[in-house]
């Protein structure tokens, strides 16, 4: 019997099934467009080029030895470089990991669902318990059809400056302008409501421009008691493309409505029209590795 | 079919002082290149680039694997095998100050 798939509750239609026992599944780094001189890039108030490098992972560490994953022995690690800003600045270089799947559209406008199974912890590399020096992680698609390209995301914001939050975000951008999104930088290429995983400001108390409080989302995930121990929880979001409305998140057990939610429409961007990528990154909140593992992936649509 | 990865470790990254390259975990796999691509912006002095191993990714012992010492503007590779976990390269800067843009690629296979 195959139970991998038992775990899930996949809509009708499904896309990936990816469990990183079998490889990177088509999951990659996210890098920026190498299109200018010397395969250059355009300047940003955020570096893309440094963020940690994804890999496959036996979740190994110094006393338990290893973890394996929650089907076998590899998960889908992301990991950041020891290296961080304070949360109301632009993420430094390298302080986040961030893993792509490139896909395009092929059905009409339905309801649209990422699920993963995924454990989260951080380098074992000082004594103590370090829970609070994971800054946020999340999923979400970019995507964008004939009239426009959207962000459709949430995230986990654990930890501000070093204060637990728990809570979850979704993605939906404050009527801010361009320069604003950029950190208050002028000509900055990005649009408002594009990459919200490190644009739009970003406030102490945890608020971000790109995203909005779920309400009544405080929840503890089972962090556990050492940083060498992971446990592997569950995450759904639902989409409805037809009605470019969120449906609903559920964390481990935990259902949230979504329905008052909706994406940033952004104007389409040429060469992307029926883009479909699922992305996944983790953030840190101090000069440290953090990292997240995948155990599984679906991606699935009515 | 075999299992394939090409990671870029570091990328067109400023070394001017010892350092110590992104840990990849690598126990899927049973061989490794590591290709080093180095451009000296500044000073005389060479880069000694070794490979080395972990248990944990957290403490690491040098493998025995090492690079000729870098000078100048060069393109060299090292193959290495029945490594463990975890792979990463330490590079020391050797004799005068000096800086290094370094783009570092680890291709694993299995």
């Amino acid at each position: 019997m195959d139970y991998r798939l038992d775990k899930f509750q996949p809509l009708k239609r499904i896309l990936c099934f990816d469990d990183f026992d079998n490889g990177l599944c088509g999951w990659t780094n996210l890098m920026p467009n190498y299109t200018l001189d010397n395969f250059g890039v355009r300047d940003s108030i955020v570096e893309k080029t440094q963020w940690g490098p994804i890999m496959l992972s036996s979740a190994t560490f110094r006393f338990p030895g290893t973890h394996g994953s929650m089907d076998g022995i590899y998960s889908l690690k992301l990991a950041t470089r020891p290296v961080a800003n304070p949360y109301q600045g632009p993420p430094a270089p390298g302080s986040i990991s961030h893993a792509i799947k490139r896909m395009t559209m092929h059905r009409k406008p339905s309801r649209i669902q990422f699920e993963m199974w995924y454990a989260y912890t951080t380098e074992q590399d000082r004594s103590g318990l370090s829970e609070n020096d994971i800054r946020a992680f999340g999923v979400s698609f970019d995507m964008q059809d004939a009239k426009a390209r959207n962000f459709v995301g949430v995230r986990y914001v654990n930890s501000v400056n070093g204060e637990l939050k728990k809570e979850w975000q979704v993605m939906q951008a404050n009527d801010v302008s361009d320069k604003d999104w950029a950190y208050d930088t002028d000509g900055d290429w990005c649009k408002r409501g594009v990459d919200p995983m490190w644009y739009g400001r970003r406030h102490p108390d945890g608020r971000a421009d790109g995203y909005q409080f779920v309400p009544d989302s405080r929840q503890e995930l089972c962090y556990n008691e050492s940083d060498d121990k992971i446990n592997w929880l569950y995450l759904r979001l639902t989409y409805d493309l037809a009605e470019r409305r969120y449906v609903e998140l559920q964390s481990r057990d935990r259902v949230f409505d979504l329905s008052q939610f909706q994406p940033t429409d952004v104007p389409p961007y040429a060469r992307i029209e029926g883009l479909l990528n699922p992305v996944i990154w983790i953030e840190n909140d101090s000069d440290r590795r953090v990292f997240l593992f995948v155990d599984s992936v679906v991606i699935s649509a009515d | 079919m075999r299992q394939f990865q090409t990671s870029t470790l570091e990328q067109r990254h400023v070394f001017d002082a010892d350092f110590e390259t992104h840990p990849l975990e690598v126990a899927w796999a049973s061989e490794a290149i590591f290709f080093v691509d180095a451009e000296q912006l500044e000073g005389v002095g060479s880069l000694l680039l070794k490979v080395q191993i972990s248990v944990d990714g957290v403490n690491w012992l040098d493998e025995g694997t090492a690079f000729d010492p870098i000078s100048g503007t060069t393109r060299a590779f090292r193959r290495v095998s029945h490594f463990g976990g975890w792979l990463r390269l330490q590079g020391i800067f050797a004799g005068a100050a000096c800086a290094y843009k370094l783009t570092i690629h680890l291709v694993i296979k299995e």
